[in-house]
């Protein structure tokens, strides 16, 4: 396991320190490591059982049922489409199918350049906007195929590269 | 944007972007708290609280009040306020508008909710895809601590009271109460029942006042202008004040909107949003979030209030209408909300975990042509099975599908006789709702039900 | 008391119980899966609603988690209720397997009785079913999550009634998955009851798994032999061998679990080289000529040498049946009394720590986990006795302090204060512990002046135990002298082996201890020894090293030990499971186990690997071993001597505890005799000097440290290869110069005896000073009680 850069393991033990009791800072903790590693690794499990004193069956109870933690790889950027009713209702499918295509990935899978890993998400708040999808805590609101060409392109743009478990 | 009622929440929403500090105060923000703190006793707040017959924004109704009065006075030690801004109930977005609109309106009820019953810590718990508006709250916290309505010795007197932000990671059933307790706690959120109510033992075992955001913000209105003020705002004889409609769907302006308490569905749909979108005739709405059934058009006129459309056999929840035209396809709605149920449960009773599942595998049959009478028994003997569930998420989640087989019966067995979907949807796929988790754990089909095509 | 009715029949039961309960005092067993009496209701798998018709809760509701009420009226066959636990069944039936044919829970699975009981036969749904990928639990539990039906009861019992935190549940909604975070084996000791708990095939005995269906297996109530807790099992057994076993409910003692070294340290019932038939100089012979020679040689040696020239010695494995038969054997042929502890210090020790047990003071091990404070002294709970830890465990969950007081680094899976003191200060612990809390910080500075890292912990243990209601102390035996006269502090002892209880109720008096025959047969004035199931090379190394001296050894055993290869004449005997008997547990509560099968080689064997022969005039092979009370007997009477019939029950008659005591008819939680307090005050002993050397502390392992377990192929499976662990404090290490270079794991040569014993020494600062933690292995059973300057070496 190589060790975490100092300003992380700083940050992480300020997240520990912030909280009454350790663990409630499991979720915060883990969320850092996700970007820091891009998902959660073993790796990022077991510095996460470290610095919080959980067990890592313990903090793979938690990643597990969440749904913004990865355990997975996933890319640079998570998309997550909204397929819940409302959404539904404006052909969220045909959108949601226009990005696997686009992306030529399966749904949950991510494009070649590692850049997008598109997921399916519960309602995400932004029913008005319908159809909806979220990047990185941004809302993209009334999608259709020329805006979701053009998030894409935008995001392509502006990528660096992020640290990554192996 | 309608504004000939009240606004009350939304006074500050006509900025188009948060108001800050100064601007909260100019309409007379933390007026309530100057008046409070050190000038009324907590009992004199809660007594407030109780006539405004302010009544839970999150679904329940419970009073706030009483729940308040659930906090035992004798308790040594902290006491807690959690802010319930999880708000995953689909066709709900009210709480982040608001948050918005006017984050110090919602400290400030906050901050009044936590002097009324001794509270020194509060949690303010935001899901994940609401992570603007949890920087925005922290931010704007800082302000408030700098400006002494939050943090040490607030405005001068011996009350302290801080605020911290809780991300959550994602899962609606970390919207109930205790569910949201544990989920604070580090542990699995599955909700509690039985033993001691969480305003007695809630998170590390203190005693814990679960609101909603909504409810809290209604505080320095009922503080400042008293709770007769705040029951003439509401229109129908039982209710009061007023209340955030998430309006989305076929309509012509989906959004948020403040409206009275009490004022009717079709007011809300016809006038407020601007009516049915170009072209579209309406057929059904969901009035109250995803945990509550469809609403046949004849009862439109029904007033959105707790107890009028519980005496209608309907839900106020969330008031969030989703409005569905004549060309959409009930059965493919009911699925996709039954997708999101099985897919959000906590998985710890029988009826949730694996009841919805099982009724969603019976929609799908129904919606891809493949349903026959028999499926429609299975489904009508499910329903009181996911009534008697551990809790209030499985019981939610049989709302639609009565509703559907109570007022849209027709509609399903057009789809069992055509053997298609009469709408002409495409039969669903068992495409999938992939999952960031860890794969390993799952055999042959590579996740339960094909969820992870990988 | 809330009065209710269920099912038309009245019951009143406590507050707080639940109907599921109450009805379970009816003898109506409510279809269950999540709820469990010992874990309580989770109301996860909503299988036991029942209909209520009348009172203060109406309609359909779950039983696990409705308490009784008064005017309640449940109907638990109201057609509504029958149909929504038929519904429950089809659910959880959508997803598991049709593979109750080749799983090893079929025919003992809760959801097999439930699924056929609810007439659920015709599968509805259409759709594939749920499949996971299964992990590796170890060697002790096999995972099938296939068959999961997600009651949750493990998960509750691993972390919540455990403790232990590497086994959980994972993923959510109908992913739910139950597993470790990788593959490996479980940490949890108590693991093995998962299998038990476990309502379906999901978690099974992985070592029982494929012997048998559980419907074939012999089946008798049994009490485990591998600690002195006593804790009562339930032994399979097939075709001659203990297929499994399984925890058994005693409310007193052990609840509903049992640890893992009572579940898998059987199976020295079925080893090849257990004796299985007389011998005699070497050689094997029938039973009746060892017999006839032994009976000759007896009197021979009586004649020449006087009947006191002949010892018996009595082991602390045996039922009191074979205890008693052997005192009675050397009453009546007039031999020196039997030795059964090592010393007679040892022996009035454990007399004592048995008679301090009075009415009002006697905890058993169930109170222990209702304690609200607990003192341990010179125990380590997981080690010594497993099931204590559980105890301690339930007593901590309910917010009771716990202090353990002990030389030996101390893992626990609760919040406790260790203090780590060498055991001749467990009399100044013990003071100021159970002194005023007031005066226990100046008592602490006063008694252990130089222990100041002890005074806080002290004080603590204390004040805990002064402000507690229901205070306990677990104490090792050499403490009984020292136990301050106070009836509030409840007590129970912890003792060296299963039956160290029975041999201290019936030992005589003037039972000499094993050191003095050891100096008895140096010195000649002991000639011929009768050893009665023990092994003189781990129990007495000083006596083992003199056996050549002997004219005669005799040995009546059922394990292959050294002593056996080494005696004149062996008689075979028979195990618990072949013979039953009775035992006493550590607070000297007499327990009756049955005997599950008969002796004789497993047909495993006897059929070379094949089906049993089918020759039926064939007479059972491997049928010598007899119980060794009924051995004794026969010795008896081959001297010409006659035993009374019973020799327990007339042993019994004449121990004021035991007297009047039916030890036919045993109550089904077993009997705690009434002890009288103690006669006369014991001498304490002397003090050790820690100035000489090194205390020498034995500590057992989890697994294969007691006689039976050694000898239990699975159990000693789970030990590691490799010379012995040795702990020494880091301090200590330093003074002696064997810190430096490697902090661990140094490689050291220990003297026992005149051997140069290779081991590796291991630091820790979790320690008393002045001790060295020896593991209890026979190779290393002969150290001195002090080690001197050269005792411990670098290699």
């Amino acid at each position: 396991m190589s060790p975490l850069p100092t300003e992380l393991e700083t940050e992480l033990a300020r997240l520990v320190a912030a909280v009454p009791r350790p663990r409630e800072a499991a979720v915060d903790v883990m969320y850092a490591l996700q970007r820091h590693y891009g998902y959660l690794c073993d790796e990022a499990m077991h510095c996460a059982a470290r610095v919080l004193g959980m067990t890592t069956l313990e903090l793979e109870s938690l990643a597990t049922f969440y749904d913004y933690l990865y355990r997975r790889p996933v890319g640079r950027y998570v998309i997550h489409v909204c397929d819940s009713v409302v959404c539904w209702m404006f052909h969220q499918d045909s959108i949601f199918d226009y990005l696997c295509r686009t992306l030529g990935v399966p749904p949950g899978g991510t494009s070649e350049d590692g850049l997008f890993t598109v997921l399916p998400a519960a309602c995400i708040g932004n029913c008005h906007n319908a159809p909806t999808m979220l990047i990185n805590g941004r809302f993209y609101d009334r999608l259709t195929p020329e805006r979701i060409d053009a998030v894409l392109a935008e995001l392509r743009a502006g990528t660096e590269e992020p640290v990554r478990c192996k | 944007m309608q504004v000939d009622t009240p606004q009350v929440l939304f006074k500050n929403r006509h900025l188009g972007r948060p108001a800050t500090l100064a601007e909260y105060r100019a309409g007379g923000g933390y007026e309530a708290l100057a008046a409070t703190i050190g000038k009324r006793t907590p009992a004199e707040v809660l007594q407030l609280v109780l006539d405004a017959d302010l009544r839970g924004r999150g679904g329940a109704g419970f009073p706030a009040g009483r729940k308040w009065q659930g906090v035992p006075t004798d308790h040594v030690g902290t006491r807690y306020v959690v802010v319930n801004t999880d708000e995953m109930e689909p066709g709900t977005f009210k709480d982040r508008i608001l948050v918005n609109a006017d984050p110090h309106l919602v400290i400030e009820g906050i901050v009044l909710c936590a002097y009324s019953i001794g509270a020194s810590e509060g949690v303010f718990f935001i899901r994940p895809s609401y992570e603007g508006d949890a920087e925005l709250i922290e931010q704007e916290c800082r302000v408030a601590r700098e400006h002494g309505y939050l943090g040490n010795n607030i405005l001068g007197s011996d009350f302290s009271f801080d605020l911290h932000v809780h991300r959550s990671a994602g899962r609606y059933i970390c919207g109930e109460a205790s569910a949201q307790i544990k989920a604070i706690s580090g542990l699995r959120p599955n909700p509690r029942k039985g033993g001691p109510r969480t305003a007695v033992k809630g998170l590390w075992d203190c005693p814990t006042i679960v609101n909603n955001l909504e409810t809290l913000a209604n505080l320095p209105g009922i503080v400042r202008n008293g709770p007769a003020w705040f029951k003439a705002l509401a229109r129908s004889a039982t209710g009061s004040g007023t209340k955030l409609y998430s309006v989305s769907g076929q309509v012509a302006r989906p959004g948020c909107y403040e409206l009275p308490i009490g004022v009717t569905i079709r007011e809300i749909i016809f006038e407020h949003a601007g009516g049915m979108a170009p072209g579209k005739t309406f057929k059904t709405v969901i009035p109250g979030g995803a945990s509550t059934p469809f609403l046949p058009e004849a009862l439109l006129d029904l007033e959105m209030d707790f107890d009028p459309m519980r005496a209608a056999g309907q839900r106020f929840g969330t008031a969030s209408l989703m409005v569905f035209d004549q060309g959409t396809c009930l059965v493919g709605a009911t699925l996709s909300l039954m997708e999101f149920f099985a897919r959000e449960s906590c998985g710890w009773c029988t009826p949730c975990r694996e009841g919805i599942p099982a009724i969603r595998e019976l929609l799908r049959r129904i919606e891809g042509g493949q349903g026959t009478e028999e499926h429609i028994q299975m489904l009508t003997d499910l329903l009181p099975v996911l009534d008697k569930a551990y809790c209030a998420f499985a019981p939610g989640a049989a709302e639609p599908v009565r509703g559907l087989l109570t007022h849209f019966m027709n509609e399903v067995n057009a789809h069992i006789v055509q053997k298609r979907c009469p709408f002409g949807n495409p039969p669903p796929t068992l495409r999938g709702k992939a999952c960031g988790t860890r794969p390993i754990q799952f055999g042959p089909t590579p996740c339960p039900e094909d969820q992870c095509p990988i | 008391m809330p009065d209710l009715i269920i099912d038309g029949r009245a019951v009143s039961v406590p507050k707080g119980t639940m109907v599921i309960e109450a009805a379970e005092r009816l003898g109506i067993m409510i279809p269950r899966f999540c709820w469990h009496k010992a874990l309580g209701a989770a109301g996860a798998c909503r299988m036991c609603a029942v209909m209520f018709t009348a009172g203060p809760v109406k309609g359909l509701e779950m039983s696990c988690m409705t308490p009784a009420a008064d005017g309640m009226v449940v109907e638990t066959f109201h057609p509504e209720a029958v149909a929504f636990r038929r519904s429950i069944i089809e659910l959880l039936m959508v997803n598991h397997p049709h593979d109750c044919p080749v799983c090893d829970e079929g025919g003992h699975c809760l959801l097999q009785d439930e699924t056929i009981s609810g007439g659920h036969s015709l599968r509805r749904f259409p759709g594939r079913k749920r499949t996971y990928l299964d992990q590796n639990l170890g060697p002790f539990i096999q995972h099938e999550m296939n068959r999961c039906i997600h009651c949750y009861r493990c998960a509750r019992f691993y972390q919540e009634y455990c403790g232990y935190r590497d086994f959980g549940p994972m993923q959510n909604a109908n992913r739910v998955y139950f597993g470790r975070f990788d593959d490996g084996a479980l940490e949890n000791p108590f693991a093995g009851n998962l299998a038990d708990l476990c309502p379906t095939g999901t978690l099974t005995d992985k070592p029982a798994r494929f012997v048998s269906r559980r419907w074939d297996c012999l089946r008798a109530p049994s009490v485990c032999l591998h600690c002195s807790l006593g804790c009562n099992v339930t032994a399979l057994s097939r075709y001659r061998r203990v297929a499994r076993i399984e925890a058994r409910e005693n409310a007193a003692v052990n609840g509903s679990f049992i640890c893992d070294r009572g579940r898998f340290s059987a199976g020295y019932e079925a080893i090849p080289e257990r004796p299985r038939s007389a011998r005699l100089d070497g050689n094997a012979v029938p039973a009746i000529e060892a017999e006839t020679a032994l009976a000759a040689r007896l009197a021979a040696l009586a004649e020449k040498h006087g009947p006191g020239s002949i010892a018996i010695l009595g082991g602390l494995r045996s039922t009191m049946e074979t205890q008693a038969a052997g005192i009675a054997l050397a009453q009546a042929a007039g031999w020196r009394a039997p030795a059964f502890f090592a010393t007679r210090t040892e022996q009035a020790a454990t007399q004592a720590a048995l008679a301090v047990l009075t009415p009002p003071r006697a905890r058993s091990l169930a109170e222990i986990g209702k304690a609200d404070a607990v003192l341990v002294l010179g125990v380590s709970p997981l080690f010594d006795a497993p099931m204590l830890a559980l105890a301690l465990r339930q007593a901590s969950r309910a917010g009771a302090k716990i202090i353990v007081a002990d030389p030996r680094p101390v893992a626990l899976p609760l919040p406790f204060t260790h203090l780590p003191v060498p055991p001749r200060q467990f009399p100044a612990v013990l003071a100021v512990a159970t002194g005023s809390p007031d005066a226990a910080a100046a008592a602490a500075q006063k008694r252990l002046p130089f222990a100041p890292e002890l005074w806080p912990g002290l004080e603590t243990a204390a004040k805990a135990l002064a402000a507690a209601k229901r205070p306990a102390l677990v104490f090792t035996p050499g403490l009984a002298a020292a136990l301050p006269d106070d009836d509030r502090l409840g007590l129970f002892p912890v003792l060296a082996q299963a039956s160290s209880a029975g041999a201290a109720l019936l030992a005589p008096t003037d039972a000499p201890g094993l050191d003095e025959l050891a100096a008895d047969v140096a010195a000649g004035r002991v000639k011929g020894l009768v050893v009665v199931e023990a092994d003189l090379f781990a129990a007495a190394p000083g006596l083992a090293a003199v056996l050549g001296k002997l004219d005669l050894l005799v040995v009546l055993d059922y394990l292959p030990t050294p002593t056996v290869a080494a005696a004149h004449i062996v008689l075979p005997t028979t195990t618990i499971f072949e013979s039953g008997g009775i035992l006493a547990a550590s607070d000297g509560r007499l327990q009756a186990a049955s005997p599950v099968q008969s002796p004789g080689d497993p047909v495993a064997r006897d059929g070379a690997g094949s089906h049993p022969p089918r020759a039926f005039d064939r007479p059972l092979p491997g049928t010598d071993p007899a119980p060794a009370a009924f051995l004794l007997d026969r010795l008896a009477r081959g001297l010409g001597l006659t035993l009374p019939r019973e020799p327990l029950a007339a042993l019994a008659a004449a121990i004021p505890a035991l007297a009047g005591l039916d030890l036919a008819a045993l109550p089904q939680d077993g009997l705690r005799p009434a002890f009288a307090g103690l006669a006369a005050p014991l001498p304490a002993p002397l003090p050790l000097s820690a100035e000489s050397g090194l205390a020498v502390i034995y500590t057992d392992a989890l697994f294969a440290t007691d006689e039976p377990g050694r000898y239990a192929p699975l159990a000693q499976a789970q030990t590691q290869a490799g010379p012995p662990v040795l702990l020494l404090h880091a301090d200590d290490a330093a003074a002696l110069g064997l810190a430096d270079g490697l902090a661990d794991g140094l490689a050291v040569s220990l003297e026992c005896g005149n051997r140069l014993v290779p081991a590796t020494l291991h630091l820790s600062r979790a320690m008393a000073r002045g001790v060295i933690v020896v593991p209890r292995v026979p190779d290393l059973a002969g150290l001195p009680p002090i080690l001197g300057p050269c005792g411990l070496r670098r290699r």
